[in-house]
């Protein structure tokens, strides 16, 4: 078990408010800052909560975020985190 | 059109069919409470005790082939879920005495219990549930085989031992243990365990009018009758909306290849390994053989490679893997930050409920066309994995001078792996499948057995004799690099 678990959602409903393009943001940076060993990621199947799209769960805590907030949200609260 | 194997798979298609409908008319969201009295009008119950366990089954199912968790949000992560309506918490005492007990003088099942566990009544003799440790020796014992094993057929099915039953006596998968190969969900005479859906979502990226392309897990002639060729499932799949369909035995053409290299190499070292093409399988290490991560081949998996030179001809191509195979979709979920990996997987069964969702019928299209070699297509049974790779040495004209254990099935798998552990395994290399006869008896599959085996035959004869390394010599400018991890 590594110290964070993201998944992110890849419905459909997501997909198409760019969830490939977070998993692309977030897989830079985690090589960036070299965390590749405390970190994990994965897909996820639908969370219901398709509104709030693209739904992250960053250890089990829902997030909502757009392909254009994720490197700050990576910087303020996943690095923090780590911290 | 098409046949399909029991009634248990009948219910699941009717629910898949309703679902695809709705998605593809775009209005799933306001039909999906009505699906359930859609099914079942009632006044009379068909197959359950009363209509509203069976509409409360249906709307369960419902959930699943949406890819929510059938017992709404508190649901686990876990691909396999339990339908909790449809669980009939099946009697776990594991060994009973049945009516051929003959209540002899000899009395061995006494005398093999270790555990005083078994008293004699006026009729019979009987085992006391609190003191038997279910070792078998009665049942073994028993010269007039008087003592049935009566392990859930779920349980019984688990190569992982990832089945628990909760106080009411309902299954619980361990999510941690759990390798979504499906066993529980082909063994449960209940049909009450199911894998979550991406259908849905595949269906709505087609609406929204995405480049979807379809590939074919090698298992799929034979899945859809004997004259269902590769040429007209291409054009079927199109006609759902797909741009295009590709084999994915392409792709097992590189897998072939690349592993070969790895075992030669391997060979030479002194190393032992593994395949890598069935997810269960590898996820069966991971998850219960961590140290033997590093005998697993770094070669990508046919649906992988598949997917990577999709992408290399299509940049903006969505991939959706189409199989026999539940654990693919943990395989696509597992490997979302791999560029170029699948992105969606759905089984035979949602593909064919998408075919009748849209009336389609394979027998109005014609052609025929193929990708992979016929070694490739062979990936699908146990021991054509190992066949594929030693012909791609042969064609590299390199020595095939060792010795593969075709791990056939969940247990096998699991002994094998032991055995590497231990140091003890005799063969050079382990090919792992968890279907017991390959993929081709795949929990996701429409069709198994013989007359699945007679159609595939009729199809394969077809096949023409071009090699492993054909393949990979006509995509080689797009430079696949074919090793993940």
């Amino acid at each position: 078990m590594k110290d964070i678990n993201i998944t992110i959602c890849i419905g459909s409903s997501c997909h198409l408010k760019g969830s490939r393009d977070i998993v692309k943001i977030f897989e830079r940076l985690i090589s960036e800052h070299n965390l590749g060993s405390r970190i994990d990621l994965s897909g996820s199947f639908c969370m219901g909560q398709c509104a709030q799209g693209v739904c992250v769960k960053v250890n089990g805590e829902l997030h909502s975020l757009r392909p254009d907030t994720a490197e700050t949200f990576f910087n303020d609260v996943i690095l923090k985190k780590l911290a | 059109m098409l046949h399909t194997d029991n009634n248990l798979s009948t219910i699941k298609h009717e629910v898949l069919i309703s679902v695809a409908k709705h998605a593809f008319q775009g209005d799933l969201e306001q039909s999906v409470e009505q699906i359930p009295y859609n099914l079942i009008p009632g006044p009379q119950a068909n197959f359950r005790c009363c209509i509203y366990k069976e509409r409360e089954i249906i709307r369960q199912r419902v959930q699943l082939a949406q890819g929510h968790s059938p017992s709404g949000g508190q649901g686990n992560r876990n691909i396999v879920q339990t339908i909790t309506a449809a669980c009939e918490g099946c009697p776990i005492t594991r060994f009973t005495v049945t009516d051929n007990c003959q209540r002899c003088m000899g009395k061995k099942c006494q005398q093999a219990c270790n555990f005083q566990a078994i008293t004699m009544l006026p009729n019979r003799a009987y085992i006391d549930p609190a003191k038997c440790k279910e070792c078998g020796m009665c049942a073994q014992a028993c010269p007039y085989n008087a003592i049935a094993d009566l392990i859930r057929p779920c349980k019984k099915s688990c190569p992982v031992d990832a089945i628990t039953m909760d106080e009411n006596n309902i299954v619980v998968i361990d999510e941690e243990k759990c390798i979504h190969c499906g066993s529980c969900i082909k063994d449960c005479p209940f049909g009450a365990i199911s894998d979550r859906s991406f259908m849905v979502d595949v269906i709505n990226l087609i609406r929204s009018g995405k480049e979807v392309y379809a590939m074919v897990a090698p298992a799929v002639e034979g899945q859809f009758g004997a004259t269902a060729s590769i040429g007209i499932l291409s054009k079927a799949i199109e006609e759902l909306g797909f741009t295009g369909m590709f084999e994915v035995s392409l792709g097992a053409d590189f897998t072939a290849a690349s592993e070969a290299e790895e075992w030669y190499e391997a060979y030479k070292e002194g190393k032992k390994m593994t395949t890598s093409c069935c997810p269960a399988f590898v996820t069966m290490i991971k998850k219960h053989f961590p140290t033997l991560l590093d005998n697993v081949s770094t070669t990508g998996s046919p649906q992988m490679l598949t997917s990577m030179l999709i992408k290399k001809l299509h940049p903006n191509a969505i991939t959706v893997f189409i199989g026999p195979c539940i654990a693919k979709k943990s395989e696509v979920l597992d490997y979302v930050m791999t560029e170029g990996a699948t992105d969606y997987a759905l089984t035979f069964d949602e593909l064919y409920a998408m075919f009748k969702a849209k009336d389609i019928d394979l027998n109005s299209f014609g052609e025929n066309k193929q990708q992979g070699s016929i070694y490739a297509k062979n990936f699908a049974v146990s021991g054509g994995v190992t066949a594929a790779v030693v012909q791609a040495l042969k064609e590299k004209e390199a020595d095939t001078d060792f010795k593969v254990q075709a791990c056939n099935g969940g247990a096998e798998c699991k002994k094998a792996l032991m055995l590497l552990r231990a140091g003890k395994l005799p063969a050079d290399f382990i090919e792992g499948m968890n279907c017991v006869g390959g993929c081709v008896n795949g929990p996701g599959s429409i069709l198994t057995g013989r007359a699945a085996q007679q159609n595939r035959t009729k199809l394969l004869a077809t096949a023409d004799n071009r090699g492993v390394l054909d393949t990979v010599k006509q995509y080689e400018e797009l430079g696949i690099h074919t090793h993940v991890r």
